[in-house]
């Protein structure tokens, strides 16, 4: 086993790319997607304000709009000049205060304020439309009292007259709905799962060249895989917790427990071993094994249920994402995270269970692929 | 050999490597439905919500009714109080909480403002946006009756209560991908980040398998070798690219909003700055595994900077300036822009002229990088 070892990290000397997987690449990744998101809380987000009616009220509500830290308002003269800068992003929300705004108001006409919103990107414009919306109605309600006082409403009794129910909305376990917390954590574990998928078939295409294939049937392929297993898991880990102490422990988002994610992180490295495993003996070409097992494991953000919920996916892409090790591990990392609910965390780990199916297709194929010359009973992969 | 053949045989030197033809072909069908089919329902409904009603009155059942009855909420379970409805929550077994105070019906009655609570699980957001626009709208519901039911008991005309309610009308409207739905949002960009990344891919694995023997790639000089494989990749390409653009985008009902000549217009120095690029980056590697794996790492972060899925007024300007040398970048943009938000080809301009420029560049890098490779072999 030890001269298995030592010629496991000799392996590893020769190889820069798996020499740079292993220490700086992933914490360079982890860091430049974690920075690109480090605003967090969107702020200051361009809107297009087209002021036709340029009275005291279109005024008041321009301010009230700009009052809020979400927006920034650049005021447009045109009604095109605006459009045009919604279709080059630009802006990302248009506000339109109509000619005759105030005057159809004192009227009691009831006018309209039209608010255009980029559907294309989603994010920003669901969250703007909201946001739009609730300084708007701040500024109307300004009005809506004066008007109140005006007619002889109790100062006391014109909060319940313009809005009789409040409401007090709570974003449980995201507090501030702050984006890092959201999205981050998901990225960095897709990206994680990359990595170990990348560590893992290169470690086993070393085994490619003709040399070294007969030799590795007559070793058997347990101990080949318990070396690499022995010398690269620990290392996989070590990132796994180093983006865990990156997102709760520098960054201060909110865990309820963290303790019980190191085993859940081994049983997702092994899944992933597993697979590599099961591909490399497959195809046994090095460039096919990387292709087939990245396109395997490329689209795994997709199928996490994070951005857009597990419920609302079709059958096939429910089946297909119970095949990706980090949809069960992202629940069992909510489950602990958000919920300190280390029950439901096992029962999500209990998942990748079904990936232990994936040694008999493996060891099938390894058996298959033993070279002719070497007796049988030597090359079986379970000696 | 002379160049038509020289890129025939270049294309079958793509078709008959298995590592190649796996990526470029099966990677491009096999993406084009799996990306996307998680999000073909487009958007999150009946998210499971449990009540806490605390008042047990005819209003409070109201309200209940009022928030089931929304498309976005499914009103699954009754709790007694919040500390069991947030138990629920630990369980998975709903995602927000609708609390209805004790008292709520009463101190309505009697002109007092009252508060209605709304929790959702913010682990997911689409779930949350989803929960909390579902009760606000329903709250905002019972609310306007409530006032509208005081107003006419105060005799107040009802054509004149219901504009004494809401004094302004928001008309509140998306606009490009008006159903807000998933697909319209990430396959237009996405499905143009899978062609350069796996356009990349191709060209460095075939690189990397020829450049330590002799072969026809050194028939012609660096530059004409460079052109034809550019050449032989944007042929092929431009099958897949109209296959994405012009058949999946209709299948998955994306924005098409730019006529055909402009696609086609701007599809061009796409793929020829694509391609000179993918032809640069691959002089640069000599093991046939290792291009897929580097392109594999660089997607997330591309796609991230890419300005469509966390806006760019938000993103740190040094990545901004960096990711400029990304043909994607500048092509995911002016896509965006063209087809799903309709711009004018004049402001697309600066991408497009961008794009050019990169191919321009690229070219020289890979023009070099060949040379260098043609004379290492040479030396040997």
């Amino acid at each position: 086993m030890r001269a298995l070892l030592r010629r496991e990290l000799r392996l590893l000397k020769q190889d820069n790319w798996q020499l740079a997987l292993i220490s700086y690449i992933p914490l360079l990744g982890f860091m430049l997607l974690w920075w690109l998101f480090s605003a967090g809380l969107p702020r200051q987000l361009p809107v297009a304000v087209v002021d036709q009616d340029h009275s005291s009220v279109s005024r008041m509500l321009e301010r009230s709009l700009d009052a809020s830290p979400v927006n920034q308002v650049i005021s447009f003269t045109s009604q095109s000049e605006a459009i045009a800068a919604m279709r080059q992003g630009d802006v990302f929300a248009m506000v339109t205060f109509p000619y005759g705004l105030r005057r159809e108001l004192l009227l009691g006409q009831q006018p309209q304020i039209d608010i255009r919103y980029n559907g294309q990107f989603l994010l920003v414009g669901k969250l703007l439309s909201s946001q739009l919306s609730l300084s708007l109605a701040d500024g109307l309600r300004k009005l809506s009292r004066q008007s109140l006082i005006a007619h002889g409403v109790p100062a006391k009794l014109v909060a319940p007259h313009i809005e009789p129910m409040t409401t007090q909305t709570t974003a449980l376990f995201n507090r501030n709905t702050n984006y890092v917390g959201f999205l981050v954590p998901p990225i960095l574990v897709a990206l994680w799962q990359l990595l170990a998928m990348l560590i893992f078939a290169n470690a086993l295409n070393k085994e490619l060249k003709p040399e070294r294939w007969q030799q590795s049937y007559q070793v058997g392929w347990w101990p080949i895989i318990a070396a690499k297993s022995l010398i690269y898991l620990p290392i996989l880990l070590l990132h796994g917790q180093f983006m865990l102490a990156l997102l709760y422990g520098y960054l201060g988002l909110p865990a309820a427990q963290l303790l019980w994610l190191l085993p859940v992180q081994l049983c997702l490295l092994l899944s992933v071993g597993l697979w590599v495993a099961t591909i490399f003996f497959l195809l046994a070409d090095s460039a096919r094994v990387i292709s087939f097992c990245t396109a395997l494991f490329a689209p795994a953000f997709a199928y996490m249920g994070i951005t857009f919920p597990t419920a609302e996916m079709p059958e096939l892409a429910k089946l297909w994402r119970l095949l990706m090790p980090s949809s069960h591990y992202m629940e069992a990392q909510i489950s602990l995270v958000s919920y300190g609910n280390v029950a439901l965390m096992w029962q999500q780990c209990a998942g990748m269970a079904g990936f232990l199916l994936l040694l008999l297709p493996a060891m099938l194929l390894a058996y298959k692929r033993r070279p002719q010359n070497v007796a049988a009973g030597v090359g079986e992969p379970t000696s | 050999m002379n160049y038509w053949r020289w890129i025939v045989t270049d294309l079958l030197a793509i078709v008959r490597d298995k590592a190649i033809a796996l990526t470029l072909f099966g990677g491009v069908l096999f993406y084009s439905v799996l990306y996307p089919l998680p999000y073909i329902h487009q958007v999150a409904t009946e998210q499971a919500v449990v009540v806490v009603d605390l008042d047990n009155s005819s209003l409070s059942r109201q309200m209940i009714r009022y928030a089931d009855a929304n498309a976005q909420v499914a009103i699954v379970a009754r709790a007694n109080s919040v500390t069991e409805a947030k138990a629920m929550i630990d369980r998975d077994e709903a995602k927000g909480i609708l609390l209805i105070p004790e008292g709520f019906r009463r101190d309505l009655l009697r002109g007092k403002q009252v508060t209605l609570g709304f929790a959702g699980d913010a682990s997911y957001f689409l779930i949350y946006s989803a929960v909390v626009r579902g009760l606000t709208t329903a709250g905002l519901d019972v609310s306007g009756q409530i006032q509208l039911q005081g107003l006419l008991a105060h005799g107040v005309l009802p054509a004149a209560a219901a504009k004494q309610v809401a004094p302004i009308a928001l008309n509140d409207v998306p606009v490009f991908n008006q159903g807000l739905g998933y697909p319209g949002y990430v396959v237009p960009g996405l499905f143009l980040l899978i062609l350069h990344q796996t356009l990349f891919i191709g060209m460095g694995i075939l690189g990397a398998g020829q450049w330590r023997q002799t072969g026809y790639w050194q028939q012609f000089s660096p530059l004409t070798t460079v052109c034809l494989r550019v050449a032989s990749f944007t042929l092929l390409y431009a099958f897949f690219s109209a296959f994405y653009i012009g058949w999946c985008f209709y299948a998955y009902d994306v924005g098409r909003q730019a006529s055909l000549s402009q696609v086609l217009l701007l599809m061009l120095p796409y793929l020829l700055a694509t391609a000179a690029a993918g032809m640069a980056f691959s002089t640069l590697f000599n093991r046939r595994d290792l291009p897929t794996q580097v392109m594999l790492l660089t997607s997330m972060p591309i796609l991230f900077v890419g300005g469509f899925v966390w806006p760019l007024t938000l993103i740190p300007e040094p990545l901004i300036w960096l990711s400029q040398l990304v043909p994607a970048i500048p092509g995911m943009m002016a896509m965006l822009e063209l087809n799903q938000m309709g711009a004018d080809w004049q402001q697309i301009m600066p991408q497009w002229l961008q794009l050019w420029g990169l191919c321009v560049g690229y070219l020289l890098l890979a023009v070099w990088g060949v040379r260098r490779r043609q004379q290492a072999l040479s030396a040997t």
